[in-house]
């Protein structure tokens, strides 16, 4: 029974990917600027994190390495640095981005600055690492995270046509801002699939010890976290797209993204619009610095994990809460959330091929996956992913200056 | 064997299983007319620094000598010290018989002082 309760992993990641700050306000500002036209990004997204989610899980379970490990070992220091170094500052943008989410969120609900809220969500989110073990981290944010299905019935009680949703599944080529369009595809891509994901699930399947046996239970928890995840955003989405775009609203605060809320939730609106964002936020910053503790551990060969006694595992601890207290000292100086998601979602397209290659090699080597390794579909899709990916990169520079 | 692909880079454990990090660096020893042979792997990150940039390798050394901790590091262990290559490298030696863990220990001093440290 405990084994399925590991679906809870798959939440957690998907909450990361899909219900955090940059991926929120992508979804928001995509459906009251487009409708439901880029439902099929979300579709898209949705795939790939599923796909490398199980690849990584996958990975973990028979070779017991993680993602960082099994790089570092098969690819050797100088190819990993590039990736390791981008993870390591995409890491600290985007918990400094959900540290705000988290704070603005309390914002909403309480009136009070958010720069003020800062340091104590700092605080929090490390109590919770510090005191925390694997399991409370993963089923706490995985029930705490069900709040955000308020997206989800929110898009139901709107009453969308079926027309309408299966038309977004189709990609079109708008009949105006097609520079926006395609940067907003680009962001919702890079603003769900990020490398710490991967890693922070792989870490994960070793933390609750699968082995080959759990393949199966790999397979359900990538499939049907990532399908929860997405689920939301495609709720966040649609809701947008029909209260928010016949107003003709451009969402650029998060304020004028709750408004998505008022006729389903009326006065509760702005409540359950900052729980599921400040619960989303809270849950993806834990993630992440987990992630960064993980990442670094695992690469240079320390001793690591939430669940080992945290003085045998002093630099594991010292690794997250110094990413945490740098990520709190930037967001403490000022900033804007939005801005800095901005940033890391160019750069976590930037660097998507780097991440997805290594895949390609690691998923057909049986040295790591014994005799799983991927099939024509897993590696078509992995190819695919890669010269996306690369082509995104491309991309991603002009748009962000164009469409940003 | 084949030293790029088996050894460097690979995680090392002591004789009792206890993780002392990765393979940073080797010791290759060529004697005319011989074929050359490891004669030791290195663990450390001023090690790791020097594969990447000399600098980097340089300025860890120097990080570690304003801390202290720059005895015996990086950890240089004999060849034959290498119990078995699989997929980890097991030593005959312990963790303490060397200083890869000094900086861990640095810190345990710290964080064992924090309240709930288990």
């Amino acid at each position: 029974m405990r084994k399925l309760f590991n679906l809870t992993l798959g939440v957690v990641t998907s909450i990361g990917g899909f219900v955090e700050v940059g991926s929120i306000s992508t979804s928001a500002q995509a459906g009251a600027e487009f409708g439901f036209s880029l439902l099929w990004a979300v579709a898209v997204a949705t795939l790939f994190l599923a796909a490398l989610a199980e690849m990584a899980g996958r990975l973990a379970a028979v070779s017991k390495r993680s993602m960082a490990a099994a790089v570092r070992e098969r690819f050797g220091i100088h190819f990993q640095i590039i990736p390791l170094s981008a993870e390591l500052v995409i890491d600290t943008l985007l918990l400094t981005a959900e540290l705000g989410g988290v704070a603005i969120a309390i914002k909403m609900l309480t009136g009070i600055g958010f720069q003020w809220w800062i340091l104590p969500v700092g605080l929090v989110a490390w109590l919770v690492l510090w005191l925390g073990n694997f399991s409370v981290i993963e089923d706490g944010i995985g029930l705490l995270g069900m709040v955000t299905l308020s997206f989800v019935v929110a898009a139901w009680r709107l009453h969308p046509t079926a027309g309408q949703v299966v038309g977004g599944f189709v990609p079109t080529v708008p009949h105006h801002d097609i520079t926006r369009y395609a940067f907003m595809t680009v962001s919702i891509i890079g603003a769900t699939v990020s490398p710490y994901l991967l890693n922070f699930y792989s870490s994960g399947a070793i933390e609750e010890k699968w082995t080959e046996q759990d393949l199966w239970i790999n397979r359900l928890t990538a499939w049907f976290g990532m399908g929860f995840g997405s689920t939301v955003a495609m709720g966040c989405l649609v809701t947008a797209a029909i209260v928010l775009g016949p107003q003709h609203v451009k969402v650029e605060t998060y304020e004028q993204a709750a408004q998505m809320f008022v006729p389903v939730y009326g006065r509760w609106a702005v409540t359950l619009f900052a729980l599921s964002l400040g619960i989303g936020c809270f849950g993806a910053a834990v993630e992440i610095a987990l992630n960064a503790g993980y990442v670094l551990g695992q690469s240079l060969g320390w001793t690591w994990g939430i669940d080992k006694k945290r003085r045998d595992t002093s630099r594991f601890v010292a690794a997250f809460s110094l990413v945490l207290l740098l990520a709190v000292a930037i967001a403490s100086i000022g900033f804007d959330p939005l801005r800095v998601t901005l940033i890391s979602v160019a750069l976590t397209v930037v660097i998507m091929p780097l991440v997805v290659l290594p895949f390609l090699v690691l998923m057909n080597d049986e040295q790591y996956v014994g005799r799983h390794t991927s099939g024509p579909i897993g590696n078509g899709l992995l190819a695919t992913i890669t010269i996306l990916g690369a082509l995104m990169a491309m991309v991603v520079i002009p748009l962000e200056i164009l469409g940003g | 064997m084949d030293i790029v692909r088996d050894v460097l880079d690979t995680r090392v454990v002591d004789r009792n299983g206890r993780e002392m990090g990765r393979v940073d660096g080797i010791v290759v020893d060529c004697q005319p007319n011989q074929p050359c042979r490891l004669a030791a792997i290195v663990i450390g990150p001023a090690a790791l620094g020097d594969r990447l940039h000399p600098a980097l390798g340089q300025f860890v050394r120097r990080l570690e000598k304003r801390f202290g901790l720059d005895q015996n590091r990086p950890a240089q262990i004999e060849f034959a010290d290498v119990d078995e290559i699989e997929t980890k490298i097991r030593l005959r030696l312990t963790i303490s018989d060397t200083a890869v863990d000094a900086v861990e220990k640095r810190l345990r001093a710290w964080v064992g002082r924090l309240p709930g440290a288990r």
